[in-house]
């Protein structure tokens, strides 16, 4: 398997494959024998039939049964009516085959009970054996049936009982052949299958270790050291500045947390990204989600997340970002001490965005309608 | 002088009791008392007078989630008030639905704890953030109907404005910001399970005025409708 392949090979799929491949070597199985081994029986005994026309019409009909049976299986394995109604025109053409041949070599120049057969084993492949079984058995009845009409002598039961031997066996050899190679295929698929979901658990857990190291190294950057200070005394939980790196922390710490339970989407992920910048600042950012989210379309992202940044590079020492689900949309809102109203974006890609300054504090919304 | 409420708080992790020991100690008015500090439950029913009012409550104690205890901390005549670092919608609104007064997250503990622990013993609805969050969220098929005032002052106040900022928003007065959050409030103690503390938190609302027995509506008339029509196959209640 390469890697261009879709990354879910569903095991039926797989095995699947394999089947068709048998199938396509049974149609050309039975179709190179009725053309070359019938078809040549046919020729060479063609003076000693009373009627050459009509076998070569039933020849025809046989060929006809062969083709609509190899359309069938191609599409997949049949439904019971067709494959019966395939395989009693290619028995009903074998036997008036035989009992238009002379009494006397009806066994030596008969052509048609091999295609027959063959033509049974194609569409009863893949349906319950016994099925197919009792279709061998017609066709041997129906060929017997017609010696013992033309005259039967112990030479022509020997006779019968050779050919009944070997076409016969030979086309339960390859039904059971064909089924045998099936549940390889399919055990083959199968450990296939879970071969690649060992790999991609593999591959997933080296993206969850690979994230948490990361993260374990952000801290390592900032939280760790800080820590540190405060426990060594060099940093002064009385002093303002101490304090707020502390909350900057904290709020890095919490968010951390919090990736883990709820990533309603992008959106989410993206306004943490412009917090990420603000904390680096010193400014802490708390962002909640309010319920599941819809899925908001990239346009309409970056409306709000050029508003997140505008307000976050204005605030002082605080934010609270919220996203809420509101009628038909959502609400994302920022509080923030930016001290003074900020230069916003007009809104657009169906974001409405809105502002309130309150003393020190800016409130502002911005609102996507998902109509 | 009122006398000042009795609370315990039961909390496995000692520099939290410590926390928020401090900011009990550190209210201007002394208006709560602490009485008993343990690390787990089973410490409450062996605490020495005087009783406690209000119990603060860490939902998960020494790695286990407690709110199934709440129904029966309820019933013994404590008032809850969950303290707790899970901000889960789900488990914030299984606290409430089990009896708890109010639920304050470990963020909001240093604004919100003390008068959270007022006003359950005053039997008054007191809404965190955190609350607002789990009710904003909440999309049970029971839930109770919040009015569109209601539900905006909600989203607000979750959005983080203070309730003045909230009235101004709205064109209403602080006072009436209050009284659309507390009504949401008493309708979530409408709902659920039947617990004391919610009767009397529904009661004292009534009797303040937030919300009239009429606008507790969609909770009792599904149970009326149930009982008018037996023919439906529900059993009566």
């Amino acid at each position: 398997m390469t890697a261009a392949q879709p990354a879910a090979q569903p095991t039926a799929m797989m095995s699947g494959r394999y089947q068709r491949a048998f199938t396509i070597a049974v149609v050309f199985l039975v179709a190179g024998w009725h053309l070359a081994g019938a078809g040549g029986q046919l020729l060479h005994n063609r003076s000693a039939y009373s009627s050459f026309a009509f076998q070569g019409a039933m020849w025809l009909v046989m060929a006809l049964a062969i083709a609509a049976g190899s359309v069938l299986v191609l599409r997949g394995t049949p439904g019971w009516r067709s494959a019966w109604a395939v395989a009693l025109i290619a028995l009903a053409a074998s036997t008036a085959a035989a009992a238009a041949s002379p009494a006397a070599q009806m066994l030596a120049v008969n052509w048609s009970w091999g295609s027959a057969g063959w033509t049974g084993v194609l569409v009863l492949l893949r349906r319950r054996f016994a099925e197919l079984a009792c279709f061998l058995a017609a066709e041997a009845l129906a060929t017997l049936g017609v010696q013992v009409w033309d005259g039967l002598h112990r030479a022509d039961l020997a006779g019968f009982l050779a050919v009944l031997a070997w076409s016969t066996g030979a086309q339960v050899a390859v039904a059971a052949g064909v089924r045998a190679l099936d549940v390889a295929a399919g055990q083959a698929a199968a450990a296939a299958a879970s071969e690649h979901a060992a790999r991609e658990r593999a591959v997933t857990a080296e993206i969850i270790r690979a994230s948490r190291h990361a993260r374990w190294l952000a801290l390592q950057q900032t939280a760790v050291p800080l820590v540190a200070e405060l426990a060594t005394g060099t940093a002064d939980p009385g002093n303002a500045q101490v304090r707020i790196r502390c909350a900057v922390q904290a709020a890095r710490l919490r968010r951390l947390l919090a990736e883990g339970d709820e990533v309603p989407g992008s959106l989410v992920h993206e306004l943490h990204a412009s917090a990420d910048v603000a904390e680096r600042r010193g400014v802490a950012v708390e962002i909640e989600t309010a319920g599941p989210l819809p899925q908001v379309p990239g346009p309409a992202r970056r409306v709000i997340t050029d508003a997140a940044i505008a307000i976050l590079t204005a605030a002082r020492s605080r934010a609270r970002i919220t996203l809420a689900v509101v009628a038909a949309g959502i609400a994302v809102s920022f509080v923030a001490d930016t001290g003074a109203v900020v230069g916003l974006p007009a809104g657009g890609e169906g974001v409405a965005i809105d502002q309130q300054q309150d003393g020190g504090m800016l409130w502002a919304e911005a609102r996507w309608n998902g109509q | 002088m009122e006398r000042p409420v009795m609370v315990a708080i039961i909390e496995d992790h000692p520099v939290v009791t410590e926390g928020v020991a401090s900011w009990i100690w550190s209210d201007p008015g002394e208006r709560v008392r602490l009485v008993h500090t343990a690390r787990d439950l089973t410490g409450l029913r062996a605490a020495p007078e005087p009783r406690a009012d209000v119990v603060i409550l860490d939902l998960e104690l020494s790695g286990e989630l407690v709110t199934a205890q709440i129904p029966d901390l309820v019933a013994a005549g404590y008032r809850v008030v969950a303290f707790s670092g899970h901000s889960d919608p789900l488990i914030v609104m299984e606290t409430l639905d089990n009896g708890a007064h109010a639920y304050v997250s470990k963020e909001e503990g240093r604004d919100h704890l003390v008068e959270a622990v007022l006003a359950a013993a005053a039997d008054r609805p007191y809404m965190t953030r955190s609350q607002a969050k789990a009710m904003l969220a909440d999309q049970r098929p029971a839930r109770p109907v919040l009015s569109e005032q209601e539900r905006q002052a909600l989203l607000l106040w979750f959005q983080g404005m203070s309730k003045a900022s909230v009235g101004r928003r709205m064109s209403i007065s602080e006072n009436t910001v209050r009284q659309y959050i507390s009504r949401a409030r008493a309708k979530y103690a409408a709902t659920g399970r039947p617990a004391p503390s919610k009767d009397a938190l529904l009661a004292r609302a009534i009797e303040d005025g937030v919300i009239k027995p009429g606008e507790i509506m969609p909770y009792k008339s599904f149970a009326r409708s149930a009982a008018d029509h037996p023919s439906s196959g529900a059993p009566g209640r």
